[in-house]
């Protein structure tokens, strides 16, 4: 157990990395590491199989409904970008940023781009779309593709929403935008109807929970009467999490 | 999600995929899904998932406690099996096994970047207090139902009670150092040298 005992250090570190128990610091070090040192990646291997039973330990989790068909459209989404790509997929220039518009560090970035954008613009949406002064939450809608804004929500409190349009889109022919609403710990998102595009919109909350920090907010392209099944099937257009202010 | 309350030295329940009697997962070629994946066959990702997409939430979802975020972890960790099935190397380990380390490390990966955020305070009472593990790991027996009739239960076997419960809460339950060190009583320090040399122990077992 010396210290300069490195194959030692080596596979504990390894297997320390396979268990969790690294600080994302050094985790994080660790990873750029592990990218070009194929024995780390033996030792990994090594210790990914030996511990891989013990998932089973775990009880199963019964994904909702929603969960197949945002993988599906991501998925699509993914194609849809990245055309070339086709049969062979070996060398893929496109990987990563398609990667990133559907990573989770990628959407947390997002919110916190997200909250920056709300905290620089309250001033002004407060002043424009003449709501009261202290919104309690604030949602700034983005293009997943562009990052731009679209669209703002204000709620001066947790049962009414204002959703606050910050330029014109073109909707196709025959399709419409739908808006979108789930909380963390819901199945599945709830709609909260169509949007017309440039138009602000003011909506309660009756039916719903009250609003709580983080909640995700979607606007998607669906035919022009709505998703037919009660859940998104179009590409998302907007997307922002609620920040509490 | 209590596996405690069944937790009995030395039961063995025979819970690994290969004998689970619920689903055929024996029959499922995981490397075969994975070369169609690469393939660009949406449908072979999709078959994967009705496979494994209960496990692999439940397994998201025990390290992270939270349903929401299990979801979108599961949903990335898809799209990175779809974009990565093509890096799959059968000779460097199991299909089923590479799956699964996806999801596992973008659990691991989410909640460890959340322990930057809010740094955490080892003597704070944790909302991980009401579960239930715990109060078997304090007591030093099992804090687990651990057996699945694999080599490695022999080596595991031998470890003491408190260090194999460290492990299995750092493996199972994504928790940190500080976080075992807190629910099991034991300083940090103990906890990092018993996690190190059960490390050690357990590698050497299975040479």
């Amino acid at each position: 157990m010396s210290p300069s005992n490195k194959p030692d250090d080596l596979h504990a570190l390894a297997g320390e990395y396979v268990l969790g128990t690294l600080p994302i610091a050094e985790r994080e070090a660790f990873e750029a590491r592990l990218a070009n040192d194929p024995e780390l990646q033996k030792a990994v291997a090594a210790w990914e199989e030996r511990f891989f039973p013990y998932t089973a330990i775990v009880d199963p989790v019964t994904p909702s409904d929603y969960l197949w068909p945002r993988i599906e459209r991501s998925l699509k989404a993914s194609a849809a970008g990245a055309p070339a790509s086709a049969p062979t997929r070996a060398p893929r220039p496109n990987a990563p940023r398609r990667r990133l518009v559907h990573s989770l560090p990628f959407w947390r970035g997002v919110a916190g781009v997200g909250l920056a954008a709300a905290l620089a613009m309250g001033v002004m949406l407060t002043n424009v779309a003449n709501t009261p002064a202290t919104p309690e939450y604030m949602v700034v809608l983005l293009a997943p593709q562009t990052q731009s804004a679209g669209w703002v929500v204000q709620a001066a409190n947790r049962q009414e929403i204002q959703l606050i349009p910050l330029g014109t889109f073109e909707v196709p022919e025959g399709k419409a935008l739908e808006f979108w609403t789930k909380a963390d710990d819901w199945q599945a998102p709830v709609s909260l109807g169509l949007v017309e595009p440039g138009q602000p919109l003011r909506l309660r909350l009756d039916q719903l929970p009250p609003l709580e920090d983080n909640q995700l907010f979607e606007l998607t392209l669906e035919d022009d009467s709505g998703s037919p099944t009660g859940l998104p099937t179009g590409p998302i257009e907007f997307i922002g999490r609620a920040v509490e202010i | 999600m209590s596996d405690s309350d069944m937790s009995e030295t030395g039961k063995v329940h025979n819970i690994s995929a290969e004998s689970d009697g619920s689903r055929p997962t024996h029959e499922f070629d995981y490397a075969d899904a994975l070369a169609r994946c690469a393939r660009g066959e949406h449908a072979a990702l999709h078959q994967l998932y009705q496979y494994e997409g209960s496990k692999l939430l439940g397994v998201v979802y025990r390290i992270v406690k939270d349903r929401g975020m299990a979801e979108d972890i599961v949903h990335d960790a898809c799209l990175n099996i779809w974009q990565r099935a093509d890096s799959f190397d059968p000779h460097k380990g199991a299909a089923r096994t590479w799956i699964f380390s996806i999801a596992r490390h973008l659990a691991l990966n989410a909640i460890r970047g959340r322990d930057r955020e809010v740094s955490v305070d080892l003597n704070a009472p944790h909302e991980l207090d009401d579960d239930d593990t715990f109060q078997q790991a304090s007591r030093v027996t099992d804090a687990f139902d651990w057996q699945t009739g694999q080599r490695m239960d022999e080596c595991l076997q031998q470890l003491e009670t408190e260090r194999r419960n460290c492990v299995l809460h750092a493996y199972v339950d994504g928790l940190s150092h500080a976080e075992i060190a807190a629910h099991t009583g034991a300083p940090l320090g103990t906890v990092k040298a018993w996690i190190k040399r059960s490390l050690l122990r357990l590698r050497e077992c299975m040479a």
